[in-house]
């Protein structure tokens, strides 16, 4: 099974003071975990979003394109990446989150792709 | 049955309609056709023919499909070993740590325990549409997020033993000290049911001993279960009860798996160390024998390995008998903050206040409690030791 690996933000990237939103240390340790994750055969997908305020909504849904700047929930807590992860049932993709989790000082949210 | 399905066929909601189709069949034929010879092979073989119908009619899950195919080709009989595994399996779903524990302990007592969704209705005091909605939500959670039908890898065996524990004590103490006004003050079906999924896991996993520690507490407990109700529906302390109305063949049961697990020498985890103390209470013939000083070692034990106001508290109480009620106050005072609604904290204030000859504030302390206390028995016992105060 494939899950998504949300990587949740909620006060972290405030705390950095550079342009990019993960610590030099964090950005370190989610290299190891990422290598890790490579060697071990879970690992299909991996990257870091830019903040929030870099974000466009688009709706196409209508007559005429609506674009909005900003994202389209405003929060405390925003997606500040992810992974998605091939593992073989919830037990193992939890048992990585720990590790994610860790690795980039942050809450994680997995969550399963439907399958087909 | 339903957890051999489930196991085979990776899915709790075709397991479970297959298991009940099969039932249906044997209700309509075996009066017709007699009993077959192996009856719980026969009802397993045919649900497993009904469970891949199923499965051919929902038609999406071709892999399902055909692992249903290969199994079903020849059908051994199962060795009740693989049963009993598959029971197991079962267990460590329902008590997945990814669920929440109101669908934990739904699902427990609906496929382990097959209550039915009125039983747990009335169990956990919810509405049946709503046990409904959070077992239906919680079999989606599994088959969608991938919960696997497996006893957990030994890194995560001890963890995920102790979330099942947790939801069979939970159950348990409901049963025990029922926590509405509106049930009957103690409900033996609960804590049956507990008992009874207790010793299921018991025979599942008969090495780990905290499995043996809730099973021993249980029964402990359960032996005092006829002198803890007076005449007029209160409350009993222990120190008040009727010993001799307590079973004799539960605390044998209980002292025997406590027995065991000293003679392990491992390490008591916290059930063990609470079977313990409840074995120091029902191996004195007279609540004036209780050895108080080795409930309060225990109660050190167990505060090391969690150090929570509740347990601080039942310390407490246990010291009171060793060292004096004013000393036990001081302790039980530092807690305020921490428990300040919970009924045993005030209760158990208003005792000690009591015995201190302090009635104007044990009359306080006992209103307190009586406020914060659901349960129709001890507040029946608490009005009558307050009405009781003199000052």
């Amino acid at each position: 099974m494939q899950y998504l690996v949300s990587v949740i933000d909620d006060g972290q990237a405030d705390a950095v003071d550079s342009d990019t939103p993960a610590s030099s240390a964090e950005q370190a340790a989610i290299d190891v975990f990422n290598e890790q994750m490579q060697t071990d055969g879970y690992w299909v997908f991996a990257g870091g979003l830019g903040r929030p305020v870099g974000a466009t909504v688009v709706d196409n849904r209508g007559e005429t394109p609506i674009v909005t700047d900003g994202p389209f929930v405003e929060s405390k807590e925003f997606l500040a990446g992810l992974w998605i992860i091939e593992a073989p049932d919830l037990d193992v993709a939890l048992r990585l989150a720990h590790g994610a989790s860790k690795a980039c000082n942050r809450k994680i949210e997995v969550r399963p792709f439907l399958q087909v | 049955m339903v957890a051999t399905l489930a196991r085979r066929f990776g899915d709790l909601g075709i397991a479970e309609e297959a298991a009940s189709e099969a039932f249906t069949i044997a209700v309509e034929r075996w009066p017709v056709d007699r009993v077959p010879p192996n009856p719980g092979g026969w009802l397993t073989t045919t649900a497993s023919r009904k469970a891949i119908d199923l499965i051919r009619r929902e038609n999406k899950r071709a892999n399902k499909h055909r692992e249903a195919m290969m199994m079903i080709d020849d059908e051994p009989l199962q060795p009740l070993g693989a049963i009993d595994d598959d029971r197991l399996r079962l267990i460590f779903t329902c008590c997945h740590p990814a669920l929440a524990m109101e669908a934990r302990v739904a699902l427990t007592l609906r496929m382990l325990g097959g209550l039915t969704v009125a039983e747990i209705a009335r169990a956990l005091l919810v509405e049946e549409t709503a046990v409904a909605r959070r077992i239906t939500r919680a079999k989606v959670k599994i088959r969608e997020a991938g919960i696997p039908f497996r006893v957990p890898s030994s890194g995560d065996l001890s963890e995920r033993v102790s979330g099942v524990l947790a939801v069979l004590f939970l159950v348990f103490n409901e049963g025990y000290l029922a926590t509405g006004p509106d049930t009957d003050p103690i409900r033996d079906s609960l804590t049956a049911e507990a008992i009874r999924l207790a010793r299921l896991i018991r025979e599942l996993m008969p090495e780990d001993g905290e499995v043996a520690g809730l099973l021993a507490m249980m029964l402990l407990i359960e032996a005092r279960r006829r002198a803890r109700l007076s005449a007029s529906g209160e409350l009993v302390t222990i120190d008040e009860q009727d010993r001799g109305a307590w079973s004799r063949a539960l605390i044998t049961e209980g002292h025997s798996l406590v027995r065991e697990r000293l003679n392990s020498g491992e390490l008591p985890g916290r059930y063990q160390i609470l079977a313990a103390i409840n074995a120091v209470h029902t191996s004195a013939l007279d609540g004036r024998d209780t050895d108080w000083s080795q409930v309060v070692a225990l109660y050190d034990q167990l505060v090391w390995l969690d150090p929570s106001p509740v347990v601080a508290l039942n310390r407490a109480i246990a010291v009171a008998e060793v060292d004096g009620p004013d000393v036990a106050l001081a302790e039980v005072d530092c807690l305020g903050a921490a428990l300040d609604t919970y009924h045993s904290f005030h209760a158990t204030r208003a005792d000690l206040l009591r015995r201190l000859g302090r009635g104007r504030e044990a009359y306080e302390a006992y209103d307190r409690a009586i406020e914060h206390s659901g349960n129709t028995a001890e507040t029946a016992y608490l009005i009558r030791r307050r009405d009781q105060l003199v000052d």
